[in-house]
This record gives structure tokens, sequence and C-alpha cells, in this order.
């Protein structure tokens, strides 16, 4: 410590002076990225989603007259045709978050915590999907999909001989197709919650053990309780990549068959139509923003409706 | 070892082992499937005559042989890993020095930066598409790997800020008390002898980010437009148009793309599993 205080003498100045140079010099970068990459989006997202802001305009977007000032969001609900397509669609994934997603992710860190011989390595495998960018799934499973060398067509045609259609043309079975092309590969979310199961102390257990309660009778009873604030926070991530899910889209089906997303909208107005609709586009953006805290709010109130049911149980007798 | 260990699942109770062995089966079959497939297929000289899961008749290496000769997967490789360290050094660095001042000391304002920094994580990116989009042209930087080096670096500051702040609430004060008596300065001690001590923590925060960033393909497939500036998650959507009718072609290429994660993974993935529970589960 000593010798690096002789290359570079500490400030003589008032250590309070020193100390707020500090600060700023350090929060300094931070606040910068956070105002070009989300604030100043931000604040443009939500100015420009009341403008005529399109193909012909480019650089000049202009405020709708006051009468007129929600025309974007008009033309998203009333004429656009993918809007309430992509809404119910993105809804459904992240209600599937919350209410499958979790609890598969629950159940394997569960077995995942067991002291069974091999568990390691099907865990280590079972994170190897995850490594992989979702890009390439969405790739991997357009093959497994494909009518012409794929493993799916051959499962259906045991019960329907001589199906030769490509599930992801199919309303209906396209969604689904997509749906399970990256519900499945829950590796990350699993090893949260697997790292807060094992942070429970042993000593709860045994002595949850002696009460006679082992197994998943313990694991819901006593561990998960413990770790409900970190289910809650995944639950809310899982529902928030479900609703903004977009690679999976582009790669299977470009939002064919019933299938848009609103990720998947807001880019299309955004950049890969002919006929750009910036204006519009960032109303359907805000509008996701909107969604998200509703996710966060939803989140929240499914974890506490058992405690406020027992309260309101508990308050009547 | 071996027989306690075995007992342990024999003094599970009946419900909770089936339940525990379906699990792990489910587990082992959902990771494996698709990636066992795409191996078996991308062997078959033609995936045509033989779909499914029906094994090759002979193992076919041509089309690994074109992927390194014709595609060029070097150079994409090259490109993700070029973006990716980047950026990754940039946030990291930036976030690690702001966490230290809000984790350790009190000022004005304190309570907004924690605020903001905590709302990003909730700020759906592809909502920004436009913005962004609009700020890189006019920025001009458009089509060159400094606009995804700048969107790496300032997207995903939350979650590296709250792992390293987390750290940093471990690290005990009087480190930073002695450091300050031996005549350190701030930034002395904040390199000199905390840095060194969260590095764990900003470890795993890194490889959070490292694996995101690389893996990213939204902004990727956004902001780049010439071929040989695309970084591997944004080639394959340019696969299915390359590769038209050349199945074993396209089979290799995307083995070959998924490689290099997977063995990384192999190699670290203790690491991997350690960053990504918080510690709590050894590889």
């Amino acid at each position: 410590m000593k010798k690096q205080n002789k290359k570079a003498t500490p400030r003589r100045g008032k250590l309070g002076m020193d100390r707020k140079i500090f600060i700023v010099l350090f929060l300094a970068p931070t606040l910068i990225a956070f105002c070009t990459f989300y604030l100043y989006p931000l604040v443009t997202v939500f100015f420009t989603s009341f403008c005529k802001w399109d193909y012909t305009n480019i650089t000049k977007p202009e405020f709708w007259d006051w009468d007129q000032l929600f025309n974007n969001y008009k033309y998203i609900f009333e004429t656009y045709p993918y809007f309430w397509e992509a809404l119910r669609n993105s809804t459904v994934w992240a209600l599937l978050g919350v209410f499958f997603q979790i609890p598969v992710a629950t159940l394997i860190a569960l077995a995942f915590s067991r002291k069974v011989r091999g568990v390691k390595v099907i865990r280590n495998i079972y994170i190897i999907p995850c490594m992989i960018s979702s890009a390439a799934l969405g790739m991997i499973f357009l093959q497994l999909y494909s009518p012409l060398y794929g493993v799916v067509n051959p499962v259906i045609s045991l019960f329907k001989p001589g199906y030769s259609e490509n599930i992801l043309l199919q309303k209906g079975t396209a969604f689904w197709a997509m749906t399970a092309a990256y519900i499945f590969f829950t590796g990350t979310t699993t090893l949260m919650i697997l790292g807060n199961i094992m942070a429970v102390s042993e000593e709860v257990r045994e002595a949850a053990t002696l009460d006679g309660a082992s197994g998943l009778k313990q694991d819901f009873y006593i561990t998960l309780p413990m770790i409900k604030n970190t289910l809650k926070t995944v639950s809310i991530l899982a529902a928030t990549s479900g609703f903004l899910l977009y690679n999976e889209v582009f790669f299977l089906t470009r939002g064919a068959a019933g299938t848009y997303s609103i990720s998947y909208v807001i880019r299309e107005l955004a950049i890969t139509s002919p006929r750009t609709q910036f204006g519009r586009a960032n109303s359907v953006a805000f509008i996701q923003i909107i969604a998200g805290m509703l996710i966060i709010l939803f989140v929240n109130l499914v974890y506490e409706l058992p405690s406020l049911w027992k309260r309101m149980v508990g308050g009547s007798k | 070892m071996k027989k306690s260990k075995l007992q342990g699942l024999r003094q599970l109770p009946v419900g909770t082992r089936i339940v525990t062995i379906f699990c792990l089966a489910w587990a082992l079959l959902v990771a494996l499937l698709p990636i066992v497939w795409l191996f078996i297929s991308s062997l078959k000289s033609d995936p045509l005559a033989r779909p499914g899961f029906q094994l090759p008749e002979s193992i076919c290496l041509d089309g690994y042989i074109s992927t390194f000769r014709d595609l060029h997967v070097m150079r994409y490789f090259g490109n993700s890993m070029f973006i990716a360290i980047v950026s990754v050094t940039i946030s990291i660095v930036m976030i690690s020095m702001s966490a230290y001042v809000v984790a350790r000391m009190n000022f004005k304002g304190k309570g907004l930066v924690n605020m903001m920094l905590a709302t990003t994580l909730f700020i759906p990116p592809t909502a920004l598409t436009y913005p962004v989009y609009n700020l890189i042209n006019r920025l001009g930087i458009y089509n060159t790997r400094a606009a995804l080096i700048l969107i790496y670096a300032c997207s995903g500051i939350a979650i590296s800020f709250f792992v390293i702040k987390n750290y940093y609430d471990h690290v005990p004060v009087e480190l930073e008390d002695a450091a300050r008596i031996d005549g350190c300065n701030h930034i002395q001690t904040f390199w000199h002898v905390i840095f060194p001590i969260a590095r764990p923590g900003i470890m795993t925060a890194a490889v959070l980010a490292f694996l995101n960033n690389w893996n990213e393909y939204y902004w990727a497939s956004l902001v780049i437009i010439d071929r040989d500036k695309l970084t591997v998650p944004a080639l394959l959507s340019t696969f299915t148009t390359s590769f038209r009718t050349n199945y074993n072609g396209l089979f290799s290429a995307m083995v070959v793309i998924i490689l290099p994660p997977i063995l990384l993974y192999c190699c670290f993935n203790k690491f991997f599993i350690e960053a990504l529970s918080g510690g709590a589960v050894k590889g």
C-alpha cells in the first residue's frame, strides 16, 4: 500500500471535495449509459407515440392536433390487423411463463437438490440449451418441424397416416409448436432457484425431517415458502421474457398462421415494413412498457394472494 | 460415499421418488433431444432420404468441410468474440465503479440512482427499438461493430449492477478504513483493495453479461447489414437462403455454430454453474 502512495500522492485538498469528485466520476459513465440507452429512448417513445411520424416525414415527427392526439393508438386498436392477435399471443406466453415455466423449473430444481447419484451430470446437461442462443434454438426447431426431414411429422403420422402438412403453417398448431420451441428450456431459471434451495440451511431441513416432513411435503411447506422472493423475481423475469418473445417468431413463422408477438409488431412497423410507421410503432412500444409494469403488479398479486386469503379467512373467524 | 448417495433416493417417500426420477428423465430428454437430433442429421449425406431419428447409412463429413472452407465461420466467431469482450469490459468496469459508490457512500439522490437502475430491469428493450435504431443512425455508426458494442455496453445494466452491489455489501467496511488510514485516497482504495476482493462477484456479472451478448440476436440483426460484420446469431438468419437445398451443409454449419459455447461450458461448467446460482451450488 505504501509503495503505491509514493507513485501518486493523494490529493491534499479537502476530503469532502475529493469525495464529491470521486462520486461524480464513478457514477457518471453508468448514468450516461442509462440516459442514452433507456431514458432518452423512453421519453422519445412516449412523445412520438402522439406524433404523425412515418416514411413520409422521417426526419420531422409532428404532433397530432389536440383532437386527434390518440390517432396512432386508434389506428393500432381499430385498423392494424395484427395488434390484438399479437397482444393475445404475448399475454398467453407471459402467463405460461408464470404458470408453466416456473412450476416446471422449480420441480426440476427440487429434483436436482436431492442427493442422488448422477444428479450433477443431469444438471450440467440440462443447462446446455441455455448456453446456445435462442436464435440457434429457433433454427434447430425449424428443422425439427420440417415435414420433409423433421421428427415431428413422423410422430404425427403414427396417429394420422399420410400427414404431410407443415405444422408451422397451420393455425393453432403453429402457436403451440412455437411455444414448445422455447418453453422447456428453463436451465438458468432452474439454477437460480436451485441456488436458493441450497442456501436454505441444512438445519432447517433436518428439523423438518425430524418433525416427519420429508421429500416433497417438506419442500412445499418448508423450503419453497422460504425462497418465495426468489420465485417471485424469476416469475417476473419469465413472464417478461415470454411477453417480449421475438426471435422464435422470426425464425419459425415470421408471424404466419396467427403467431405475431408484440415485439414482432413493433419491429415490423418501425423497421421491416416498406412503409415504416415510427409513430405507430412507438405507440405499440408504449403499450408494451405499460404491459411490462402490469406484469410486475400481476406477479406480485399472485404471490400475495395466499397470505391475503389467509388474512381474510382468519379475520372472519 | 457411493452407498450413502444411493440410499438418498431410497430414503425419499415413494411419491417424491417417482416425481424426482420423472423430473430428471424429463430434464435429460428436453436438453438432449434437439441437439442429438441435429448432430445425427448433420452426418447424413441426404437427410431427406432418412428423416427423423433414423441413423445415417454412412457418415458424411462434407458439410463440416465446406462449413470451414466456404462459410468462413471463424470470421463470425471473431466478430462475436470481439464485440462481446469489448462491450463486457466497458460495462463491467463502468458498473463496478458506480455500484461501489452506491453500496458504500451516502449522497443526495442515491435513492434515485438506485431506482433508475432498478427500473431498467423491467423496461422491455424491444420497446426501445426505433429510438435506439435512430440514435445509432444519427451517431453515424449504423452498420459498424461500434454500434453493437454501444448497445451491449449500455443494456443489461441492471443485472450486473445488482450482482456486483450485492457482492460489495459483503465486503467488510474495516478493510477500507484500514486502507484510508494507510493514506489511500478513494480511487486507490477502490482499485487496490475493493476491486481485487470483489473479483468473484464481478466475474459472475461478467460471465452473465458475456453469455447474453454472445447469444444476442435482436439488436445484432437490427444494426448490422454487411455480411462480414455479422455476429454468429445474426449469421443464422442468412442460412435459410444460403443453404436452400443443401441440408447436409445446413445441419453441419449449425452444429459448428452451437459447438463453441457448448465446449466452453463443458470445460468451465463449474464456473458457469456457480455464477448462475449465485455461488450457492458447487459445480
